[in-house]
């Protein structure tokens, strides 16, 4: 059993998106989508006090992921390591899981048509190799590891040096990818890109609260009154039809 | 020797048969069912009860599923992962789709006429209530006539008409992803709308068809074909009705050929209907 | 498993390619599954050397029949130890871009006009040849001048000076590096080259003058830097721009562009003043700091803030605050530094600081390179030019060094005809009329040609105005001379060698060069019949293997980055005195300030802000805005305006404007990104983008030129270096 997470040391990560090309390179992302997303905050402050923050956001692979319950087929799923997965066998391309993910993590390629996004290139670390971001990033500011491994550098970092993770008071959802970086870079980023509370499209929606009572009051009643129909049809015995 | 009916004419309603009659009627049969139509009749049954089954195994969400774990874990095993299961369900809908489609784009002027659908005459809307105040046990009325398929049958192949290709269109846009993630989530939610509808309907169906004593004649009838007449005589008097005046026209052509212009009043009675009152 | 082996053209020829494949067994399942590999073809990984930038990253490319699957880091590498920016992850990109250039382009229409047809090689070569034996014949063998840029351009090098002409210039002299260069070498007695030898990792406090790092991103130095401020380095960052780097930084000081020399003077002046200097450093190393003192009595941290709105209270706490962390201050040298036209004398100044601070040669500040033997060939004698160069190099420009050139000055000579007239031209690897400034006037000294060719690898905006369009293969599909980095804590020697075929028709500059040059006679200065060949006897001197080098790609050695690594005897600067000079004769002998001064530069006029410009770490220059997944990264630039211009512009954020320059240049339409992170005098773009070619048809029509707006530039006199960050642009709303 592992838990796998992720650690990004926001003071050295400088956005220069390497993990993103090297992530689309690995994985053969159409151009312009991504399964990791440089993005940098707002500046906050006043000139020439001034503050601002590189982030990187890809898939937490959480310790309870909104995504997995809300795909139908069940093509997302968490692995034995805690990675959250997409099985794109099964992925049928509705897009329920998009928005239920509150890190905006995956995306619908328009290649497949399915469902894509970090999966802590799950290929690579059961090889024993780092995930590609981990190991092209310039200013060595990721770290990869087994938060269960004691002697581990990431459960060092998490739990000793007090990395970070983006959450707010709308969604805890344990999310392991951790930051590292000054306290107020950190607030800066979590107040520029909260999660937000998994949204379902009206599709999902309908099928749950409409679509899914409404079939199986229909189908129960049926079944009902076929029961009580049989009840009759055993009280009456067989001689009465047909004479 | 002449196969016509002990009735020395054709009533209008049915009427209580003596028991040389109703014997009569138990021994003659009478062909309802195409052998076209039985076999697509039971390649839908059977593709029906394997696509169900896959189905409901292939929902997995907590909140959407309708079958247990040790169900959903049943079928992944069974063909040896979800995405098998998932692409067995696809080739198999596929499969069936293409095989009706044929019946369906040509086959609906001959199978689909138009009385088939109809439910909407007093006859029908009758009956809809009769037979299920009966079979419930609140009631002992007679049921009204019906044609050759009774409202309840119609009612159901009228669900069946409409839903199957809300399934088939829904299940291709899924299969192949078109249009758009949304689109394809649209897709989902009606594709189990469409199919809930039609078992809602199945329930009553394999019922009525299968264990409900007084239809047993129908369900033989959906592998050989063939009905006895007392059962047409009973319970779809309309087309029992239809085939015995067919009869009788065709009675009338052949004894018009035999007997050469012997009888001036021949031809006029040609596809006339005998009006008598009842004896 | 995965091979590292050499490949193609290394074992002479195709026959042996073939058994040399063939003899090795099959494989198993590799370590590295790249995508779209099949899963049951072999997998090798060639080790080479990256071309997206001019670092020089070490990388392995997964290559699987015949087809590059993915490019990554060499993790045995001494550079980049297996990491790898964007731009090289993005290497397929450019390996496969459908619009790259295909075949030979002889034009048919006229010139500028952008017809062509395809030739074949033999047809390319012969007019080439022909034409430059024309020119010889009619004007002389230094009518022609040559614009390189990039390792490959070495063998062109070689023909060109066997043809006889002297005028070659790299626009990474006089549009970049140079007055650095040369600023560097008066105090130290030689540049910085590059990488230049900054000991980020073991500073205790890094002072960035307009230097974006982290914007502008080279794999191990970003590596250097995170590392050491994640040890705890301070960091100052001077720039009129809220930078990545100035967003990490201790100390972020906005300062009025074009006043870095007062800032560094006034810097000196507390140092000196508070005896905060490296005084044993000082005195055994350096001469002339008697008169350096004396000089910048005067420039007291009031006096620089009257002149770089900088508070005199941070002038003096970060001038302290060098002088605590001494001698390991990295005093960063900046890369691209023409700027206003007096940068030789700021590189002074930053190299007077690093000087005073006792950091040159001292961990933490700027290390020593440790030479590297590299082997050559027995050459004939390269023909002597009677009437010798062209650019200015020497002349004009003094201090400009005569291997580099100065690329403006051939553009001078050719519109000008003096010394004399230029009339053929060669370029390089270089986009001319992006990667130097007032493009309208190269445009006008083309039009002077009776020759213009052009080797790239893609269809740029310039090949327009060629004759001739030749096209190389990329940096995966060819070997080139051997990276030789000797400015490095580990020296190294790597390889570039070909990880599969070139494509469509492109060829290798060693195969172009070495043909055109039998056709001109002049195939004894390529006295080798194979790259595998060529390799072997520049490596031979440092003792290194070939074939060890082309299976690992980089073989390191050694360094020896500190003075204190040396003998105290050997502890000498190649200047005049012998020290480091912080006051240079040299410097006075030319009539020049023998220590800098501060020149205020030109103000823009009203309504107009200054224009100034930097790099995005997804992009290198204008050549990557046609890839893939970089240009899906960024696909235009924006322009930075402070919000009091957007605002009397009467432009909202991500709304378009004109760019208006003080000459009437008018730039194409360009979002605008509204901060406060950049001064109300200044406005903003990342270099490379504005291209126009319809070849390019990612690249074409996406944002803003910043070199098309720079009509104006201010010429170093020391080394000719364009100072383009003198001019000025009115935004207009779309």
């Amino acid at each position: 059993m592992a838990r796998f997470a992720m650690v990004t040391d926001l003071r050295k990560c400088v956005a220069c998106h390497a993990c993103t090309a090297s992530c689309n390179a690995e994985w053969d992302v159409p151009p312009s989508y991504a399964r990791t997303h440089v993005k940098t905050t707002p500046l906050a402050g006043t000139f020439p006090e001034l503050t601002s923050s590189p982030y990187v956001a890809q898939c937490n692979h959480c310790d309870h992921p909104p995504c997995v319950p809300a795909c139908p087929s069940g093509a997302t799923y968490q692995d034995a390591g805690g990675v959250v997965r997409v099985d794109a066998g099964v992925c049928i391309g509705c897009g329920f899981c998009v928005d239920a993910c509150p890190y905006e993590a995956r995306y619908v390629s328009p290649r497949t048509k399915k469902v894509d996004k970090c999966d802590f290139c799950a290929p690579r670390i059961a090889r024993g190799e780092q995930p590609a971001c981990v190991a092209t990033c310039p200013a060595g500011a990721k770290h990869f590891g087994d938060l269960e491994d004691r002697d581990g550098e990431v459960h060092r970092i998490v739990f000793h040096e007090g990395a970070r993770r983006i959450e707010s008071d709308a969604v805890a959802v344990g999310p392991n990818v951790y930051y590292l970086g000054r306290p107020e870079h950190l607030d800066l980023v979590a107040k520029s890109f909260p999660p937000h509370a998994p949204r379902y499209p009206v599709a999902r929606e309908a099928w749950k609260r409409l679509v899914k009572p409404l079939v199986l009051g229909v189908v129960g009643l049926s079944l009902v009154g076929q029961a009580v129909a049989f009840f009759n049809q055993l009280h009456k015995g067989e001689g009465d039809f047909d004479e | 020797m002449s196969s016509a009916t002990p009735l020395a004419h054709i009533p209008l309603t049915p009427a209580p048969l003596t028991v040389e009659q109703a014997e009569a009627m138990l021994q003659r049969q009478i062909k309802k069912h195409h052998v076209a139509i039985i076999l697509v009749h039971w390649f839908n049954a059977i593709v029906w009860l394997i696509e169900l089954s896959t189905g409901l195994a292939l929902i997995s969400s907590p909140d959407l599923r309708l079958a247990p774990d040790w169900y959903l874990g049943m079928f992944t095993a069974t063909f040896g992962s979800r995405a098998n299961l998932l692409q067995f369900h696809i080739a198999l809908g596929i499969t069936w789709m293409v095989a009706l489609l044929p019946y369906g784009l040509f086959g609906f002027r001959t199978y689909l006429r138009g009385e088939m659908l109809n439910v909407t005459d007093k006859d029908d809307i009758r009956w809809l209530i009769v037979r299920t105040l009966r079979i419930l046990g609140k009631s002992d009325e007679p049921l009204p006539p019906q044609g050759i398929y009774n409202a309840g049958q119609k009612a159901y192949s009228l669900v069946v008409w409409g839903m199957v290709p809300v399934i088939m269109a829904t299940g291709v846009i899924m299969a192949f992803r078109l249009f758009s993630p949304a689109v394809v989530g649209w897709a989902v939610v009606f594709h189990f709308f469409a199919v809930g509808m039609v078992v809602g309907g199945l329930v009553v169906h394999v019922y009525m068809g299968a264990v409900f004593p007084e239809e047993k004649p129908a369900f033989f009838s959906m592998i050989t074909g063939m009905v006895h007449e007392l059962y047409a005589y009973n319970h779809h008097f309309k087309w029992w009705r239809e085939m015995k005046l067919a009869e009788l026209e065709w009675e009338k052509k052949r004894e018009h050929a035999r007997v050469p212009q012997e009888s001036a009043e021949g031809p006029k009675e040609a596809g006339g209907a005998v009006e008598k009152s009842p004896g | 498993m995965t091979s590292r082996i050499s490949r193609r053209g290394f074992l002479g020829t195709a026959a042996t390619l073939g058994a040399g494949a063939a003899a090795l067994p099959a494989m198993a399942s590799p370590k590295v599954h790249p995508p779209g590999w099949s899963g049951t073809s072999r997998v090798d990984e060639v080790a080479t050397t990256c071309e997206m930038c001019f670092w020089r990253c070490g990388i392995l490319a997964s290559v699987a029949d015949g087809k590059v699957l993915r490019v990554r880091g060499n993790p045995e590498h001494p550079q980049n130890q297996g990491r790898l920016c964007a731009r090289g992850n993005a290497g397929t990109g450019l390996l496969y871009d459908p619009d790259r250039l295909k075949t030979p382009l002889l034009r048919t229409g006229e010139r500028g006009e952008g017809q062509f047809k395809a030739v074949s090689w033999d047809e390319a070569l012969d007019f080439l040849a022909g034409k430059l034996v024309e020119i010889r014949k009619k004007h002389g063998a230094e009518s022609v001048a040559f614009f390189p840029h990039g390792n490959g351009a070495r063998f062109f090098a070689t023909l060109m000076r066997a043809y006889g002409t002297p005028n070659s210039a790299e626009p990474s002299f006089a549009q970049c590096r140079g007055p650095r260069e040369v600023g560097y070498s008066l105090t130290f007695g030689k540049g910085l080259g590059s990488p230049e030898p900054v000991d980020l990792e073991e500073s205790k406090l890094v002072v960035l003058i307009g230097s974006h790092l982290g914007e502008n991103v080279f794999t191990s130095q970003i590596n250097a830097f995170a590392t050491g401020l994640s040890a705890g380095a301070k960091l100052i960052t001077v720039d009129p721009r809220f930078s990545m780097a100035a967003s990490k930084s201790d100390w972020w000081l906005p300062i009025r562009p074009g006043t870095d020399i007062a800032l560094l003077l006034a810097w000196m002046n507390v140092l000196i003043g508070e005896g905060l200097y490296d005084k044993e450093y000082v005195a055994s190393y350096a001469h002339g700091f008697d008169k350096l003192a004396a000089h910048v009595k005067e420039f007291t941290p009031e006096w620089a803030e009257a002149i770089t709105e900088i508070p005199a209270a941070k002038v003096r706490e970060t001038a302290r605050a060098m002088g605590e962390s001494k001698p390991a201050v990295a005093i960063h040298p900046g890369r691209h530094v023409t700027w206003y036209g007096d940068d030789t004398q700021r590189a002074r100044a930053m190299a007077i600081l690093t000087a005073l601070l006792g950091s040159w040669g001292r961990k933490g500040g700027l290390f020593l390179p440790t030479p590297i033997e590299k082997g050559s060939f027995d050459l004939p004698d390269f023909p002597e030019s009677k009437r010798g160069r062209a650019d200015g190099a020497g002349e004009r420009f003094p201090f400009a060094i005569e291997e580099l050139g100065v690329t403006n000055g051939l553009i001078d000579a050719t519109l000008s005809e003096k010394p004399y007239p230029i009339k053929g031209w060669i370029v390089y690897g270089q986009n001319i009329l992006e990667s130097i400034p007032q493009p309208s006037r190269t445009i006008e000294a083309i039009k002077k040609l009776d020759l213009m060719v052009v080797v790239d690898v893609l269809p740029v905006d310039q090949i327009k105005y060629a004759d001739l369009v030749l096209p190389e293969a990329t940096y995966l599909e060819r070997y080139d001379p051997p990276t030789i980095v000797e400015s490095a804590k580990r020296p190294f020697i790597a390889v570039r060698q070909p990880a599969c075929e070139p494509l469509y028709e492109s060829k290798p500059g060693w195969w172009i060069a070495r043909e055109l040059a039998k056709r001109l006679d002049l195939g004894a200065f390529f006295p080798w019949e194979s790259p595998a060949e060529h390799l072997e006897k520049i490596l031979a001197p440092a003792g290194v293997n070939a074939k060890q080098l082309l299976s690992c790609g980089a073989v390191s050695f050694p360094g020896k980055p500190y003075l204190e690594d040396r003998a105290p005897e050997n502890r000498t600067f190649d200047t005049a005195s012998g020290k480091i000079e912080l006051y240079s004769q040299e410097l006075a002998d030319k009539g020049a300030d023998p220590m800098p001064r501060y020149t205020p530069p030109v103000e823009p006029p009203k309504g107009f802000v200054r224009l100034i410009y930097g790099r995005a770490p997804m992009h290198s220059f204008a050549r990557t805005q046609n890839n893939a997944t970089l240009s899906g990264l960024m696909p235009e630039n924006e322009v930075w305006l402070h919000p009091m211009a957007a605002k009397a512009a009467g432009v909202g954020h991500g709304e378009r404007v004109v760019l208006e320059n003080g000459d009437g240049v008018k730039s194409d339409p360009v979002k605008v990104f509204v901060t406060e992170g950049i001064r109300n005098d200044c406005a903003y773009l990342v270099h490379g983008f504005g291209q126009k070619t319809k070849a390019l048809r990612r690249a074409s029509g996406k944002g803003a030129s910043d070199n098309g707006l720079m009509s104006r530039v201010n010429v170093d006199p020391l080394t000719g270096g364009t100072g383009m960050r003198v001019n000025f642009v009115r935004p207009v709303k779309a």
